[in-house]
């Protein structure tokens, strides 16, 4: 693309693609990611992990070290450092003392030189334990096996959510519908596996890492060495997928690295392998949701009772925080009276689970989509039919009270879908010739942002964005490209509200000693959050474009008008705007082997508008891609506290063969707080397709499905029960 | 350690290494070639794709061993061909890059494919990048960067 | 460390593995993902190792006779697109692992990896292969069924390398083939499934069944398939409820990280009947 079409956006709509900025330097194989950079004199690191999910830690033996190998642990931090990685909660160690709670936690590093000498050294440390009786899943955990892992009862955090009058609902003599969904872990599989590289350069503790959160690993690291949160920088290197698997676990690697550097002050890298990546890291959390549901005898729904349980594994990290937004998304698009919903994250002896693409969402819409879908089933009605009756519209009501403000394009999205997708035409034919094929569909939504007031109260974001004397833009925020086309993104709004060429506009990957702090790289926040302070500099520097010399312009968060939220008892507008999706999905199956081939994806969303159509299609692609996968194929087991599927070979992600292309279509629906109309996307395009992918196998088999991976084998079991 | 000798990027190259060396290890590490990179370790990514006497391999489980009297060609040497460029650029142009790790394995991929069948359907195409895995694209767009590819070489020559 | 060889030719190759009994690599495929450890170390092989997939010696595959000899080293890649080869083996071949590996892969590796849901045995076991085995000193030659002798375990020599498969060339009236693998490319086997039927006259002369990843090795039983010789449509329909029992006793799948054992029974059952079908149609 010559560089005059890359600026067609300056003309024309915002959203005219560009080649993304980064797409020439990463497709050469120029780009260098942290595997790939060179640091003088690098040392070696190895964790040394538990592999007992529940112990006590009697003794490491480790053996002679060669000159120049260090075997570092908890007694190498420093008076007054503390053994804790400050997160979101506080309860990870960096090391593991006297007990250790799941299988890879971290008990001590090697380092040195010479990996083929680390790992035979490696080899020879011999741990001894005390083993204990482990909980693994969320009703282990729930009845306490083996004693308590977290406090007295193992709930990491309880919450209830009342809407309208459900007590009165369930004391009466409404027809019940019982159901219980099950979601699975899922690994985020991003290319790139976790690595970083820790410095001591001129006082301060230098980390250069694979992530998505500078701000958030220099907050957990300080403490342990008694440090001001200046003193440790952190810059961020061009990182190969995330998709939340680097928003808090790089912060697991990086306490370890710290007391490592600190103690023989050299560059120290730590690089996982993807063994290692896929056995010792984070997962989405698994979920189980009961519904009990009231029809009355017009077969409306006329309340419901939920129940919400996370396994947030052996550290609490963010569970919370991702029970909530279950618990929010638990109506998915629907506007249903009389509800109340229960959550509960449980800990257990299971790698702790934390973020993933959707935080929550996804298993909330899952199980939602999939009880809207069993209850049409059981009044023999079309799924789609029986949820449209409950689409919420604007000015309705949220699970937490909260209202809809803006304009709900559903309906609208509905047509659009059906039609593309030739569902009622296709299902008709399909259900009259008895064959096993059928087209799915599932709804969702997805707030962008941080919940409730926790922009204002707790992020607010900073960003800066400066002119130099050649009137070269810089854009100065601590949000990261990751894959997800930010970098460009925010660069084209810049460009934008100053008339000047993208190539005038530049982006550097975030270090904390120069960026300010406009927040984490998550919750689909980028782009409207930060994107809109960007916008907003963007202007403030227009306005002193003729300014002499260099001009700096800087905006702080502003929370738009009319949100209001208690963030005590959870009441009021958890998410300021909404993204809005539909998804279809046609899938036939083989009778002989239970083999699903999907035949068609159709999407549509609501993202307000788009800042470029190719990216924001990219992200559809890649995020149904995913969810379908973890709708399909992406089965992780738990065999005696370890993940079963630890390779490639076994952990079985999508390839080209395994998804026709996905149909993605938009509807533009401005938002007046987001740069020029956009909303939050990046996680609402995961959000739906697992449901939709579950509902046409379900209407395939005539089988009520209740669990993901809907693979073969369940098929096999549904069709022989 | 034993002395290898083997054509790297058109240029005759020896190496001492351990002939169990992986051929992955002795690109980044010893001569410092980069763009091949490693996802897996375990032949299923591709992302440490090269081309061994002109065939598309995973570098990752090559030995050292395997590679005496080879000719390996790597996205270093392809990069700045017209070969290599055209289907740089219309990866580029096709928005099929988004965090890149996968990328240059899906370079060497689709160069291993057009210099065979320079005019493949999505077929052909999805099944010639089936053994590189991208977690971020969902495939589309890098299948409409392989067509694009295709279009492009054919109007250029390149594989004439 | 282990030590390791690089052959130059053919004979220095069988005269290290005399000496030393330096386990051959051929492609690797098997090997170096079994033994690989992180970046930068080197694999931990336990034995003293040799890379044979340079010898031009040990590639190319021809017809000689009644058979099509492909020689051990020949490259996976090679044997899906020639003409030559069974169409079935072809398919089974192009079934796996994806292109870049089925250009480093041979057919060799994967006979003596053993393991039983290896795509290109299971067909072999069907087409009645044959493995020519040679040292220094001897040459001998084998169905391929008395070499594997179980999960892992052949009965090839420390000093003999595999020289060749010899397939017998065949001609059938119809062939079934399917794989059902951990998704739809790149894909490990769950199951697979390789059927042969030759008819004359509307009776069964030939018939052949071989049943991959259901058992410790792969499945295939003479003593069933004999029963059925001379059987015409009738007599076949009559009998088929028996061998499927029959078969069924055979299929001993277990449980692991790709599958279930009742999915692989089941499953494998039903492509027996769809086999079974096959047949049927190829009689009337
Ligand atoms: C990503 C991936 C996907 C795969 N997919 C499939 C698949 O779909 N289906 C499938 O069946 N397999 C698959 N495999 C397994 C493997 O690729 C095959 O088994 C392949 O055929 C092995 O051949 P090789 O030459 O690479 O074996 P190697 O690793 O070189 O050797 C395997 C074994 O054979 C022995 N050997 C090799 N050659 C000789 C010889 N001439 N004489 C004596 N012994 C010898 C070796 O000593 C070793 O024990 C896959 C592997 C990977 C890494
Ligand atoms: S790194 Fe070689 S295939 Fe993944
Ligand atoms: S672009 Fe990220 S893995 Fe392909």
């Amino acid at each position: 693309m010559h560089q005059s079409i890359n600026n067609d956006f300056l003309q024309k709509a915002i959203g005219t693609p560009v080649r993304r900025l980064d797409a020439l330097d990463k497709a050469s194989g120029r780009a260098k990611y942290i595997a790939d950079m060179k640091f003088d004199g690098l040392l070696y690191a190895r964790m040394i992990r538990s592999s007992r999910a529940r112990a006590r830690l009697l003794h490491v033996a480790v053996p002679a070290l060669p000159e120049g190998y260090y075997y570092i642990s908890s007694n190498d931090i420093p008076e007054g450092g503390e053994n804790r990685l400050y997160m979101i909660t506080n309860d990870w160690r960096v090391f593991a003392e006297d007990t250790v709670r799941y299988i890879g936690e971290t008990i001590g590093l090697l380092v040195g030189p010479d990996r083929n000498v680390l790992r035979d050294l490696e080899r020879e440390i011999k741990i001894s334990y005390e083993d204990l009786e482990p909980a693994f899943t969320i009703d282990e955990g729930l009845a306490v096996k083996g004693g308590p892992i977290h406090g007295e009862d193992n709930i990491f955090a309880e919450y209830n959510l009342k809407k309208g009058d459900p007590d009165s609902i369930f004391s009466g003599s409404y027809r019940i519908v019982e159901d219980e969904i099950l979601t699975g872990f899922q690994e985020h599989a991003y290319m790139e596996p976790q690595g970083m590289v820790g410095e001591y350069k001129n006082g301060k503790y230098v980390i250069t890492a694979s992530c998505q959160c500078p701000y958030y690993m220099r907050k957990a690291v300080a403490g342990i060495l008694a440090v001001d949160q200046e003193d440790i920088v952190v810059s961020q290197a061009i990182t190969g997928g995330a998709f939340g698997g680097k928003e808090h676990f790089p912060d697991v690697i990086a306490g370890p690295l710290v007391v490592a550097v600190h103690v023989i002050r050299k560059p120290v890298q730590i690089v996982f392998d993807r063994h290692e990546d896929i056995s010792f890291t984070a997962k989405r959390h698994p979920s189980r949701t009961r519904f009990r549901t009231a029809i009355d005898e017009n077969n409306r729904i006329v309340g419901m009772d939920i129940d919400i349980a996370i396994n947030g594994g052996g550290y609490q990290s963010c569970s919370h925080i991702v029970l909530q937004r279950a618990m929010f998304s638990v109506n998915s698009v629907y506007d249903l009276p009389n509800i109340r919903i229960r959550g509960r994250a449980v800990a257990t002896n299971t790698f702790p689970s934390d973020a993933f693409r959707g935080f929550g969402a996804p298993q909330g819409i899952f199980a939602c989509e999939m009880h809207m879908s069993h209850l049409a089933r059981a009044l023999e009605m079309d799924d789609a039919e029986f949820k449209q009756q409950y689409f919420v519209q604007t000015g309705g009501t949220t699970v937490t009270n909260g209202m809809i403000h803006e304009e709900v394009k559903l309906p609208e999205m509905l047509e659009k879908v059906l039609e593309s997708s030739g569902y009622i035409e296709k299902n008709r034919l399909y259900a009259g010739e008895g064959a096993a094929k059928a087209v799915g569909i599932s709804f969702y939504n997805h707030g962008g942002g941080f919940t409730g007031d926790g922009e204002k109260e707790i992020i607010k974001a900073r960003v800066r964005v400066s002119r130099d004397q050649n009137h070269k833009v810089t854009i100065y925020v601590s949000n990261v490209e990751m894959g997800q086309g930010f970098q460009t993104t925010a660069c084209k709004v810049a460009a934008k509200v100053l008339g000047i060429p993208l190539q005038d506009v530049f982006f550097q990957n975030p270090d904390t000693s120069v960026v300010p702090n406009s927040g984490p790289t998550v919750a689909s926040r980028s782009m409207m959050i930060v994107g809109k302070l960007v916008e907003r500099a963007a202007r403030q520097l227009k306005n002193s474009w003729n300014d002499q010399g260099a001009v700096d312009a800087e905006e702080d968060y502003v929370q738009p008008p009319g949100i209001e939220w208690n963030s005590t008892t959870f009441q009021g507008d958890a998410y300021p705007a909404f993204g809005w999706g539909i998804c279809a999905v046609e899938v036939a199956v083989d009778p002989a082997t239970a083999e699903v081939e999907t035949k068609g994806i159709w999407t549509v969303h609501d993202i307000g508008v788009p800042i470029d159509d190719l990216i924001v299609h990219g992200q559809v692609h890649g995020g149904v891609i995913q969810a379908l996968g973890y709708g399909s194929l992406e089965k992780l087991e738990v065999k005696n506290g370890a993940f079963l599927q630890n390779t490639f070979a076994d952990y079985i992600i999508p390839t080209t063969m395994d998804f026709p292309a996905v149909e993605s279509d938009l509807v533009e629906n401005p938002y007046e707080y987001g740069p020029f109309g956009a909303k939050g996307m990046g996680e609402l395009v995961f959000d739906g397709a697992a449901a939709a992918y579950a509902a046409a196998v379900q209407k395939a088999v005539d089988r009520d499905i209740c669990s993901i991976p809907v693979n073969p084998e369940l098929i096999m079991k549904l069709r022989q029960a | 350690m034993q002395q290898i000798t083997f054509i790297l990027n058109g240029e005759k190259q020896v190496v001492s290494a351990d002939p169990s060396s992986r051929l992955l290890d002795i690109l980044r590490d010893t001569l410092g070639l980069t763009a091949v990179k490693e996802g897996c370790g375990e032949g299923e990514c591709g992302a440490c794709s090269v081309l061994k006497d002109g065939k598309l391999v995973n570098s990752c489980i090559v030995p050292m061993g395997s590679v005496d009297g080879a000719e390996i060609t790597t996205l270093e040497g392809l990069r700045d061909t017209a070969e290599g460029e055209n289907i740089i650029s219309a990866y580029a142009d096709s928005g099929a890059v988004q965090c890149g790790f996968c990328t240059p394995g899906m370079v060497m991929a689709a160069a291993a494919l057009l210099r065979e069948n320079p005019e493949p359907d999505e077929q052909e195409i999805r099944e010639a990048l089936s053994g590189n895995l991208c977690r971020c694209t969902g495939y589309n767009l890098l299948v409409k960067g392989v067509t694009l590819a295709s279009e492009r070489g054919k109007e250029k020559g390149i594989w004439q | 460390m282990a030590v390791s060889y690089v052959p130059a030719t053919f004979e220095e190759a069988v005269r290290i593995r005399r000496e030393t009994g330096a386990v051959p690599v051929a492609g690797g495929t098997d090997l170096m993902v079994r033994y690989r450890s992180p970046a930068g170390t080197l694999p931990d092989f336990p034995w003293p190792v040799m890379f044979i997939s340079g010898l031009k010696e040990m590639k190319g595959l021809f017809l000689e006779g009644a058979e099509l000899v492909i020689k051990a080293g020949t490259e996976l890649a090679v044997i899906e697109h020639s003409e030559i080869v069974h169409p079935v083996l072809r398919e089974a071949v192009r079934q796996m692992a994806a292109p870049a590996l089925r250009n480093l892969g041979t057919l060799s590796g994967n006979i003596c990896n053993a393991s039983p849901a290896g795509d290109a045995v299971c067909v072999l076991y069907a087409l009645g292969a044959e493995v020519e085995l040679t040292s220094s000193s001897r040459m001998r030659r084998m169905p391929i069924e008395h070499f594997i002798t179980g999960p892992g375990r052949t009965v090839l020599k420390d000093d003999e390398l595999m020289t060749a498969v010899r397939i017998p060339l065949h001609s059938d009236s119809a062939s079934f083939y399917r794989k059902v693998g951990t998704r739809k490319a790149n894909a490990l086997s769950k199951l697979s499934c390789t059927g042969f039927i030759t008819v004359t006259e509307n009776r069964i002369v030939d018939m052949r069944l071989a049943l991959g990843a259901v058992g410790p090795m792969v499945v295939r039983s003479a003593e069933l398939e004999s029963q059925c010789i001379g059987m015409d449509l009738n007599q076949f329909s009559n009998f088929k409820p028996d061998l499927r029992k029959q078969y069924a006793e055979l299929v001993t799948p277990i449980d692991d990280q790709r599958s279930t054992a009742e999915y692989r029974k089941e499953t494998t059952l039903n492509l027996i009947d769809e086999f079974f079908m096959l047949i049927e149609k190829e009689l009337s």
